[in-house]
């Protein structure tokens, strides 16, 4: 954004502030900065250097870096759901006690729901394409559906780290669009049947 | 000209650039569109739930779609500026595994040099490819964990404290204006004469119960 700041001073025009331009996303990358600064200094002490020597920890790292697709990420955010958001409806005193009841009857079927589904198809996918994006020198010479099963490799050179990750995404995005048939298909009915059972079962001072 | 093999080849590559080098990234994108995908669905599972009464529904609904665009919101504010965060705790060699320690230090690297500041990138050194790979790795793997942590953090506590009160507030407004449309129905009531009007006054204010009765 450009201001030009101009006053009227006795007969002739006085630029007070020269053309000054004040760049909005120029101060939103300052504060980031100062901010994220901060942060990093809070982490362990300012001029302190933070180390993660265990060997087991740092196994643990790599593993999560390579091997936790969208799937398991589904699967500890439904996990983490299913102990907070239950309690957080349950303390919910803006709504009446009737209403509060059947919100966290539905928040818990459609966690369950929501979790269940996601995670299955999620992996589902990643498999299939899994399927289609054999490494071409592990296959058998002349075998059957030898060009199928290389159908969806990249054409761009790739490690084997890059290409497990080229997977984990082509199959979390092959997912998504089965997802938008089971969502209404398998979740919107599956969170139905559970929300009314646990509504018909639950306690009704909740 | 449209070519569809070109169209799917340039749409592999994509794939395998921006995201094989960053799964974070991925599941932040994927993690949007899904949430969005997901609260499309429950809107309409309690729209045609019958057996959830209109006034809950009312309160139900306005959440679901509150759920769905905080969702969004506190993925792209809460979630990316964690993972952002943890991406900077390993590009500043504040943090780090001792393959990449050892390696700062023979570069004769330490705080007083820049490490731990934000203008300071482990991947713009002149030799940074000899600490690639484990670089690579150990920063993957913070990033999946930040991300992780943050989507916790919007997903499962900040949407769900935002999203009800934004729900019933709307539910106390719509349920306001319900009443509002009663009470104008209510204001000249029809069917029944002055004479039976006093009565039943008399009968209902002279019980000893009546203390509330302001005149």
């Amino acid at each position: 954004m450009n201001f030009t700041v101009l006053t009227y001073l006795g007969g002739s025009m006085v630029s007070v502030n020269k053309l000054r331009n004040i760049s909005f996303s120029r101060g939103y990358a300052r504060f980031a900065r100062k901010a994220t600064q901060l942060g990093l200094d809070l982490c362990g002490g300012k001029n302190r250097l933070l180390n993660i020597n265990s060997e087991g920890k740092n196994k643990a790292i790599d593993w999560i870096g390579k091997n936790l697709s969208s799937a398991e990420n589904r699967l500890i955010l439904g996990a983490s759901a299913l102990m907070s958001q239950p309690f957080i409806d349950a303390a919910n005193k803006d709504v009446d006690s009737e209403t509060r009841r059947i919100s966290v009857c539905r928040t818990v079927a459609k966690i369950i729901a929501g979790t269940a589904t996601g995670y299955s198809i999620r992996k589902l996918c990643i498999k299939t394409i899994d399927a289609f994006t054999k490494d071409p020198a592990k296959l058998k010479e002349g075998a059957k559906f030898n060009k199928l099963r290389t159908c969806l490799l990249p054409a761009l050179k790739y490690t084997a780290d890059e290409l497990s990750q080229y997977k984990n995404a082509l199959g979390t995005l092959l997912a998504l669009g089965v997802m938008v048939f089971t969502n209404f298909l398998i979740d919107a009915p599956l969170t139905k049947f559970l929300t009314n059972v646990f509504a018909g079962k639950g306690d009704k001072n909740v | 000209m449209f070519r569809p093999d070109t169209v799917f080849r340039n749409f592999k590559n994509t794939i395998l650039t921006k995201y094989g080098p960053n799964p974070a990234k991925m599941l932040i994108y994927t993690g949007v569109l899904g949430w969005f995908l997901s609260s499309a669905a429950q809107v309409v599972a309690i729209a045609v739930n019958d057996k959830i009464p209109k006034e809950q529904k009312m309160f139900l609904i306005p959440q679901e779609i509150s759920d769905g665009a905080i969702n969004v919101l506190s993925f792209f504010l809460v979630t990316s500026a964690i993972k952002n965060f943890a991406s900077k705790l390993v590009s500043t060699g504040k943090l780090a595994n001792p393959k990449i320690r050892k390696f700062l230090n023979e570069t004769g690297l330490d705080v007083k040099k820049g490490l731990g500041q934000t203008k300071f990138n482990i991947e713009k050194l002149a030799n940074y490819d000899q600490i690639k790979d484990d670089y690579k790795s150990f920063k993957n793997g913070i990033d999946v964990i930040g991300m992780t942590l943050g989507s916790i953090l919007s997903c499962n506590i900040i949407t769900p404290i935002l999203r009800n009160k934004v729900a019933a507030d709307r539910q106390q407004k719509t349920l306001a204006e319900l009443h509002k449309i009663e009470q104008a129905k209510l204001k000249s009531p029809r069917g029944i004469s002055m004479d039976n009007y006093c009565k039943s006054a008399a009968l209902k204010y002279s019980s000893p119960y009546s203390g509330s009765l302001k005149i």
